[in-house]
């Protein structure tokens, strides 16, 4: 009986997590004005139209931006965090301690108190209305670094690195051949966790872009259809064929993600 | 020759010990130049701003403490936005912790399908704002949405409720709509900090015949701890940067520019800091005082709700 109850619980919870998902999907396959007439629980006939829709009004464009976006800032921020992870990780220097604090410090100085500070610099440097702002934000990233400074710590012994100076290979040689191999793990995590970020980021773009070359996916979704008449099943679409990648890619490494998104809360 | 080779030997030495010694600064270096450049440069000139009255175009007026007087003692919207964002954090974060917790305790002691409900549950999570908004202000738009539908089919209500009209109702759908994106994510910590403690806690308090609800109360609870301080400070940090969840439901579906909701009841302070910068106003010296409140707001917060659920022996 009490089994039952918990798997009822269980089900009926994930069905609402579900539930919007597949809502989203079947609205996205309805013609935009029937979708006012009755509940849409049963896939439509008008994907074909609404992909039409979509793709017309710059899709595949915009999609590129929020690739482009995603892909640099996730080499940066790992680049970054890395190295400094490496360095406060693995290294006696004068000033590791200072460094390690500073990195603390940093992730709790949250983003939004910079705003303004921060779009104005970007119009100083003459990039204010393109993708820069939304990627630079990722080049030092807090979070990151912070992990980084954790798994290196964990995971590579310093006998190895010892080693390795003995016999004679060069400091970079060390981090290429040595460190950057055994952190592959974490480095996958860290790289899927600022993709997903960055991917979703909705206010930074909303108040830096408004250029419609240079929107990424949750900007153009937001005006998508505004124009000519307010389409509700093209922008359902639009939304799947954003999400869905995202949940897929999710779905195979979910394990890596899990670990990424745990990993902060358990040490700390 | 022999002093040569002296030279040599201390200039080969002194290269040997200078190496090291470089390495590391040199590692640190990109993160610290790029921190400096785009995060702190940009908190420190948002200060200086926030001293000066600034339109963004012409000259900025030095104004002293006048902008962040004006905003707490003349600026009833602003203390109405704080206000909003208090009433709904105590909204979330009470059940997505309770809710969180017990999903995690029962899908733990699954032995099928632990995998399945984590990654079901999670998906909210790592979905796109944008997406929650359209979703959520169709399922409540009070005409044609999902739930006004079935309501009146079983006739619970007589004819669809203005959800997203109403005050409270407003609140507790941007309340809801948090809950069902973190829901997976407070549930998977849960699980990460139940798998850290070790079986034979359980298998002892099992022979001294605690059982249950028990167990729960008086071991997983306590050991969890430090799980449930760091779920709270960092939703409490976190809920006062509330903005994608309202600002996506008022200003997505409707395709309106309206700010604040119904009677500016979804008002939250960092909506009415991108209002007043990059919204209907570009009062940038004012917004920057916004902007520094809400910092000193999160410091002061984050310090009480650790102080309040931290265990005692931390308390110093």
């Amino acid at each position: 009986m009490k089994t039952a109850l918990m798997w009822f619980c269980l089900i009926v919870i994930s069905l609402l997590s579900l539930f919007p998902f597949y809502i989203m999907i079947v609205m996205g396959t309805h013609y935009s004005e029937d979708l006012f007439k009755g509940i849409p629980i049963l896939p439509g006939s008008y994907l074909g139209e609404n992909l039409k829709t979509v793709l017309q009004a710059d899709f595949i464009k915009v999609y590129g931006n929020s690739l482009i976006v995603s892909v640099v800032s996730v080499v940066l921020a790992t680049f970054t965090s890395t190295l400094i992870g490496y360095a406060v990780a693995k290294f006696q220097f004068r000033g590791r301690k200072l460094l390690q604090t500073f990195v603390i410090i940093t992730m709790m100085v949250p983003t939004q108190v910079g705003l303004i500070g921060y779009i104005i610099e970007m119009r100083h440097l003459g990039v204010g209305n393109t993708l820069w702002p939304v990627i630079l934000v990722w080049a030092a990233f807090p979070f990151g670094a912070f992990f980084m400074i954790q798994f290196m710590r964990d995971s590579i012994p310093n006998d190895l690195l010892e080693c390795a100076r003995i016999d004679g290979c060069s400091e970079p040689g060390i981090f290429v051949r040595i460190v950057l191999p055994i952190m592959k793990p974490g480095l996958a995590t860290l790289a899927t966790l600022v993709f997903l970020w960055s991917w979703n980021n909705y206010l930074l773009p909303l108040v830096t872009i408004n250029k419609s070359e240079w929107y990424t996916l949750p900007i153009f979704i937001s005006n998508l259809g505004i124009v000519h008449r307010t389409d509700y099943a093209a922008r359902m679409t639009a939304l799947t064929m954003t999400t869905i990648p995202v949940l897929i890619l999710f779905i195979l490494g979910s394990k890596t993600f899990m670990k990424g998104l745990t990993a902060g809360a358990v040490k700390g | 020759m022999n002093a040569e080779r002296i030279i040599n030997t201390s200039a080969a030495s002194s290269k040997r010990r200078w190496g090291p010694r470089m390495w590391p600064y040199l590692f640190a270096l990109p993160f610290v130049l790029t921190y400096a450049a785009f995060q702190l440069y940009p908190v420190l000139y948002s200060f200086v701003l926030s001293l000066h009255d600034w339109n963004g175009i012409g000259d900025k007026t030095y104004v002293g403490f006048k902008n962040y007087v004006q905003l707490w003692t003349n600026d009833p919207l602003f203390i109405k936005s704080l206000w909003n964002t208090l009433i709904m954090m105590a909204m979330f974060i009470p059940v997505t912790l309770i809710l969180g917790l017990t999903l995690a305790y029962w899908t733990f002691n699954l032995t099928r399908g632990k995998r399945l409900f984590q990654t079901i549950n999670v998906l909210p999570y790592i979905t796109t704002p944008v997406a929650i908004g359209f979703i959520f202000s169709y399922l409540f738009d009070w005409q044609t949405g999902i739930v006004n539908l079935l309501l009146t089919k079983f006739e619970i209500l007589e004819e669809g409720f203005y959800w997203l009209q109403d005050p409270w109702g407003s609140r507790a759908i941007i309340a809801l709509m948090v809950i069902w994106r973190n829901l997976g994510y407070f549930m998977i910590i849960f699980m990460a900090g139940m798998t850290v403690i070790p079986q034979d806690v359980y298998e002892a308090a099992k022979v001294d015949g605690s059982t249950g609800l028990h167990t729960f109360r008086k071991i997983t609870m306590p050991l969890l701890r430090n799980i449930i301080v760091f779920l709270v400070v960092t939703s409490v940090i976190n809920g006062l940067q509330l903005f994608d969840e309202p600002k996506l439901l008022y200003g997505g579906w409707s395709g309106s520019a309206q700010v604040g909701g119904p009677d500016n009841t979804a008002l939250t302070i960092i909506w009415k800091f991108v209002d007043e910068s990059f919204g209907s106003n570009t009062r940038f010296g004012y917004a920057s005082a916004i902007a520094y409140s809400l910092f000193l707001l999160i410091v002061l917060f984050s310090i009480l709700s650790y102080r309040l659920t931290a265990p005692k022996e931390d308390k110093r």
